[in-house]
């Protein structure tokens, strides 16, 4: 790795130290006055729990936009587009009803929910934008948001059939939000998988360069296409759902990070892919950061709502751009 | 190193691109595949590179099936250039030259010769989606140079079409010098007069049939040309004394 690409990684990492720091002591008081002070210590868990799944999150839904730009070759692809994160919703809305409705919890619950509802989505997105052998792009798009509306459709049946009470969690949860209450054990599992997702993806880096040129090149200068397609399919559906695990439908996350890493940095997938895990993880940061200076006296924003908003801007101005510029 | 093509046949569903194609090749040899448009050149093309597997029949390099090899093996046999290159992503020309030693390892020589072969050495930090026509085109080429193991196969669609005078003369020479080395050059040029001057044997496809095969000099005449494309052709010749097809 060239120096200049590690000084960049290393600036970057400080960063989200700074946002990391930043989040930990910024205080708002009852009377909606900020002010920066250490949190006592019956409050520091419900800081470090949100800062932490902000970090699994955000490093988890980069990576996976970055592989699903990879594997279809399209900018425009991210785990939202391409109905990943409404997949994985619906997964989990239907575990949250079926355990509702049964009264059991069932083993794996909505980690199994989710990871199913992403590869199911990808699948079908994948296969419905075949066109004569290849894939193609536009199709693919308009068939993610097909499927994401669809996978919409299917959630808000689910929560029109859970009793009122529950209603406004479902709600909540859609909109995207960080847990304060999450059990150490279960962040420590997920983030030690989006780890080894995101050092696979960056390991695989010299084959994801290869892949970028179109089939045709790609089989020439030897990329076993398939086998690589096949473990970026399912590595960036597992990162998209542990993303929606954590935090619900995050927007725009997935698809922003890869292109704010590839403007910093012009180098191969193995540094982009952990350029894109600290810029993914300091974008999440950095809203939840935001929605804490926030305060429209009705509480603080769902964190979904301000990556929504910024995401949708540099969305537009991405696809105004066109493809290939970034 | 022999490539040979036994009965090969591609369709893709009902249409057949090409039909029961018999031929071989030796090394040190320029062969130019021929044909109007649509006649099967670049599915001739790629299932000779071990990019379309054949519907019928086989083609062996050495006595060894293509379609069989493994992607390692067949990077190191047998390099690729389509007719036009794409890249998705911000890379720059260096970096997509360097891309031909995936299989093979890194070798900053070889890119950097490869690099100054095709005149892009000045150019090589330029991005890929700023680049011309004619700047992919040489920068695939240097790809497969980078790439190259000599003695091996190198397969061309049409690699001069965006060139201008002097890259095309340059891409010609190194093409003919490929083959000086052992290397078989199988290239699909519209260039009649660029396949007089480098081609040692053609191969001419009309309706995914092969019509006429052998010598350049021997099949490539007025008449022959006439029937396959259906325009009226003679001979002219410049002051050198060299002979051109011409349409009068």
């Amino acid at each position: 790795m060239k120096l200049k690409v590690v000084l960049l990684l290393v600036v970057l990492a400080l960063f989200l130290i700074a946002a990391a720091v930043f989040r930990l002591l910024i205080t708002r008081s009852v009377d909606g006055e900020l002010s920066l002070a250490f949190p006592a210590d019956n409050i520091l868990t419900y800081r470090l729990v949100p800062l932490i799944a902000a970090l699994i999150v955000g490093s988890a839904l980069g990576v996976s936009g970055m592989g699903l730009q990879v594997l279809l070759r399209n900018p425009l692809a991210s785990p939202w587009i391409l109905g990943l994160s409404s997949g994985a919703g619906l997964g989990v809305m239907a575990t949250m009803f079926a355990e509702h409705t049964t009264g059991n919890s069932f083993f794996g619950g909505q980690t199994l929910g989710a990871i199913a509802g992403a590869v199911i989505s990808l699948l079908l997105v994948f296969g419905l934008s075949r066109r004569r052998g290849g894939i193609d792009p536009m199709t693919m798009v308009l068939v993610g948001v097909v499927i994401s509306v669809l996978c919409g459709a299917g959630i808000m049946i689910f929560q029109h059939l859970v009793p009122m009470g529950l209603r406004g969690s479902f709600t909540t949860w859609l909109m995207g939000s960080l847990p304060e209450v999450e059990s150490w054990w279960r962040l420590g599992i997920l983030g030690v998988i989006v780890l080894c997702g995101i050092a696979l993806i960056a390991w695989w880096g010299p084959t994801l360069d290869a892949a970028c040129l179109s089939d045709d090149e790609a089989k020439s200068v030897g990329v076993d296409l398939p086998k690589i397609r096949r473990r970026l399919f399912l590595t960036s559906s597992l990162l998209a759902a542990i993303g929606v695990i954590l935090a619900g439908p995050i927007a725009f996350v997935g698809l922003i990070a890869p292109h704010g890493a590839r403007l910093i940095m012009r180098g191969s997938h193995r540094s982009l892919a952990i350029a894109t895990a600290l810029v993914g993880a300091l974008l999440l940061l950095g809203a939840d950061d935001i929605r804490q200076l926030i305060d429209f006296g009705t509480g603080r924003l769902p964190i979904g709502i301000v990556t929504s908003v910024v995401g949708g801007l540099v969305f537009l101005v991405l696809l105004l751009r066109g493809r290939g510029k970034v | 190193m022999r490539l040979r093509l036994s009965d090969v046949g591609v369709r893709y569903g009902v249409r057949t691109a090409i039909h029961n194609i018999n031929a071989g090749a030796e090394g040190g040899k320029v062969v130019a595949v021929l044909g109007p448009n649509a006649s099967g050149k670049t599915t001739l093309l790629r299932t000779i590179a071990g990019l379309q597997h054949p519907t019928t029949g086989m083609v062996e390099l050495d006595g060894a099936r293509i379609d069989k090899l493994k992607p390692h093996d067949l990077a190191s046999k047998i390099a690729w250039v389509p007719r036009v290159a794409d890249v998705a992503g911000s890379f720059t020309i260096r970096k997509v030259v360097e891309l031909g030693r995936y299989a093979l390892g890194p070798s900053r020589q070889r890119v950097e010769d490869a690099l100054s072969k095709v005149d892009l050495l000045s150019r090589s930090e330029s991005l890929w989606h700023e680049a011309s026509a004619g700047m992919r085109q040489r920068a695939a080429v240097a790809r497969t140079l980078a790439q190259r193991t000599p003695g091996g196969v190198l397969v061309l669609d049409e690699p001069t079409s965006a060139l201008d005078l002097r890259h095309l003369r340059t891409v010609s020479e190194l093409l003919r010098q490929c083959a000086s080395e052992g290397d078989i050059v199988i290239a699909a040029v519209h260039d009649i007069s660029l396949v007089l001057d480098i081609a040692d044997e053609v191969i001419v496809l009309k309706d995914g049939q092969l019509v006429l095969a052998g010598a350049t000099k021997a099949v490539l005449t007025p008449s022959s040309l006439g029937d396959v494309f259906g325009v009226d052709l003679a001979w002219a010749t410049d002051e050198a004394g060299n002979r051109h097809l011409v349409q009068p």
